[in-house]
C-alpha cells in the first residue's frame, strides 16, 4: 500500500459560481416574489376591510372617539374645535358620505404639524398644523382631505392591510431570522404598502378638491395647503417617491392642477379669512414669537 | 443633508453590504493563497483517516495533535445566506468559508505534528461547532477543529536488562 497526500481538490467542496450571481437571483427573484405576494395580500386584505359594514368599524372605533371626546379642553381649544366642526359641516354635505357615517372632528392643542383621519370617521387636527395656514380655504382643504379618507374607508383598509401583511412578513421573517435578510424581507413587503398609502393620498386629494370646488367655488385652498407643506419639508423625509407614505408635494400640486383643468375648476379665487377661533391661535403664536424676539434683543 | 438623513438606513445597509462583499472577497482570496502555500509547505506531513497505523514495524511515539480555527461570516455572505434559507438549496456563500476553515484547521494540526517531529498523523477527525447562536441569531461564526494521532518513530530506548 502507498500512502500519499496531495493538494486538496479545489473543485468539489465549494461552489465556484460568482457570489453576485446568487445575490442577484435572491434579491430580485425572492424579494420580488415577496413584494408581489405582500402587495396581493395587502390588496385583498384592504379591499375586504374597506367593505366591512361601516357599523362594524364604528363599534370598533368607539374607544378612539371617546379618547378624543373626553380629553380636557380649555376655552380656546373648545372654540377651535367648534370652528373646525363648522368647516367640516360645510364640506360634508358636498362629499356624499356613506349612510351612517358622521364625521367627528377633534382638536388637539399640541404643536404637531399634522392632521389625520382614523377609524370611525374621527378626524384630528393639531394646533401646530392650523398655525401654518392663513385662510379658511387652506384648513378646508386638509379637512376635506381627511373626510375623504374616512369616506373612502382608508383607515379600515390600512389597518386590514397592515395586519395581514405584517402577519405574513413576520411568518416569513421567522424563517430567515432577525438578521439583515430579515429586515430585507420586511422592507420588500412594506414597500407595496407605501404604494397603497400614496394611492390613498391621491384619491383623498381628488375628493377633497371636488369638495372645495363645490363649497368654495375654487380650489385655491389646495394651493395654500401645498405651499405650506412645501415650506415644511421635514428633514427626515425621503426624496424619492417609492419610500414615501405621501406623494411628493410637487406631484400633488401637478395632479391637482391637472384635475382642476379637466373638471373646469377655478384654480384661484377669493380666500375666506380664518374663523376667529383659529385666527387667534395664529395670533398667539405670533405674539409669543415677538415676545421672544424682544426678550432676546434685550440681552 | 436632507437627502443623506432620509437615506441613512439605506446608505448604512449598502455600505455594509459593499464592505462585506469587497473586503470579504479580498480576505478570502488572501486566505486561500496562504492556505495553498502552507499546504505545499506541510506536504511532508501526511494525514489520514485510518484508525490503525500503517504497517510500521518500529515502535512509535504517539501524541494527540489538534488544530482549530474560529471563522465568522461577513455581512454579504450573511445576507445572501439569510435569503437562501427561505427557499433552501446550497448555502454556497458559506461553503467556501467552511472549506477554508477545514483546511486551515488541518494545517494547524499538521504544524503541531511537525513541531512534534512527526510526518504522519492518523485517525484524523474534523469537527465543527457553531459559536454565538449560529445562523439564526446574531453572528454566524463557527469553529472547525481537526485532530488526530501523530506518530513518530520512537527514539531508541535503553532496553531493560537483567
Amino acid at each position: 500500500m502507498r500512502y500519499e497526500n496531495r493538494q486538496p481538490d479545489e473543485t468539489v467542496n465549494y461552489s465556484t459560481e460568482h457570489p453576485l450571481r446568487e445575490f442577484a437571483w435572491l434579491v430580485f427573484g425572492l424579494l420580488g416574489v415577496i413584494a408581489v405576494g405582500a402587495a396581493l395580500i395587502g390588496f385583498f386584505a384592504g379591499e375586504i376591510a374597506a367593505r366591512l359594514p361601516y357599523s362594524v368599524e364604528k363599534d370598533y372605533a368607539q374607544g378612539i372617539a371617546k379618547h378624543w371626546q373626553d380629553k380636557p379642553r380649555d376655552a380656546s381649544a373648545e372654540a377651535a374645535r367648534t370652528a373646525l366642526r363648522a368647516i367640516a359641516a360645510k364640506l360634508a354635505p358636498a362629499m356624499n358620505l356613506p349612510p351612517g357615517m358622521e364625521i367627528q372632528v377633534h382638536y388637539s392643542p399640541e404643536k404637531v404639524t399634522n392632521a389625520f383621519a382614523t377609524l370611525g370617521a374621527n378626524v384630528v387636527f393639531y394646533r401646530g398644523l392650523i398655525e401654518k395656514f392663513d385662510s379658511e380655504d387652506a384648513v378646508a382643504m386638509v379637512m376635506a382631505h381627511e373626510i375623504a379618507h374616512a369616506k373612502l374607508r382608508h383607515p379600515a383598509a390600512s389597518l386590514g392591510r397592515g395586519i395581514a401583511v405584517g402577519l405574513t412578513l413576520s411568518l416569513i421573517s421567522l424563517g430567515v431570522g432577525d438578521g439583515v435578510a430579515g429586515s430585507a424581507v420586511q422592507t420588500a413587503g412594506v414597500l407595496p404598502l407605501l404604494k397603497y398609502s400614496r394611492n390613498q393620498e391621491s384619491a383623498a386629494d381628488a375628493e377633497a378638491l371636488a369638495a372645495l370646488a363645490a363649497v368654495y367655488g375654487h380650489v385655491g385652498g389646495a394651493r395654500d395647503t401645498f405651499n405650506a407643506f412645501a415650506k415644511l419639508a421635514s428633514p427626515g423625509a425621503a426624496p424619492v417617491t417609492i419610500l414615501r407614505t405621501h406623494p411628493l408635494t410637487a406631484e400633488r400640486i401637478a395632479a391637482a392642477e391637472r384635475l382642476a383643468a379637466e373638471r373646469g375648476w377655478k384654480l384661484d379665487g377669493e380666500r375666506r379669512a380664518l374663523p376667529p377661533a383659529l385666527a387667534r391661535l395664529q395670533q398667539e403664536k405670533r405674539d409669543k414669537h415677538e415676545q421672544n424676539e424682544r426678550a432676546s434683543g434685550k440681552r | 443633508m436632507e437627502i443623506i438623513a432620509g437615506f441613512f438606513n439605506w446608505i448604512v445597509f449598502l455600505v455594509l453590504l459593499a464592505l462585506g462583499y469587497f473586503v470579504g472577497r479580498w480576505k478570502e482570496h488572501a486566505h486561500y493563497a496562504s492556505i495553498r502555500k502552507r499546504e505545499a509547505q506541510y506536504a511532508n506531513v501526511l494525514a489520514f483517516a485510518v484508525r490503525y497505523p500503517p504497517d510500521v514495524v518500529t515502535p512509535q511515539d504517539c501524541r494527540l495533535v489538534s488544530g482549530s480555527v474560529v471563522i465568522s461570516s461577513d455581512y454579504f455572505k450573511q445576507f445572501v445566506a439569510g435569503l437562501r434559507t427561505l427557499i433552501g438549496g446550497q448555502l454556497s456563500s458559506y461553503e467556501s468559508l467552511l472549506d477554508r476553515a477545514r483546511r486551515e484547521a488541518t494545517l494547524r494540526m499538521k504544524a503541531e505534528a511537525q513541531r512534534f517531529g512527526s510526518t504522519l498523523v492518523i485517525n484524523v477527525k474534523i469537527e465543527s461547532t457553531t459559536v454565538s447562536g449560529g445562523m439564526r441569531k446574531g453572528l454566524p461564526a463557527m469553529e472547525v477543529m481537526t485532530y488526530g494521532t501523530a506518530l513518530k518513530p520512537a527514539a531508541a530506548r535503553a532496553e531493560p536488562t537483567g
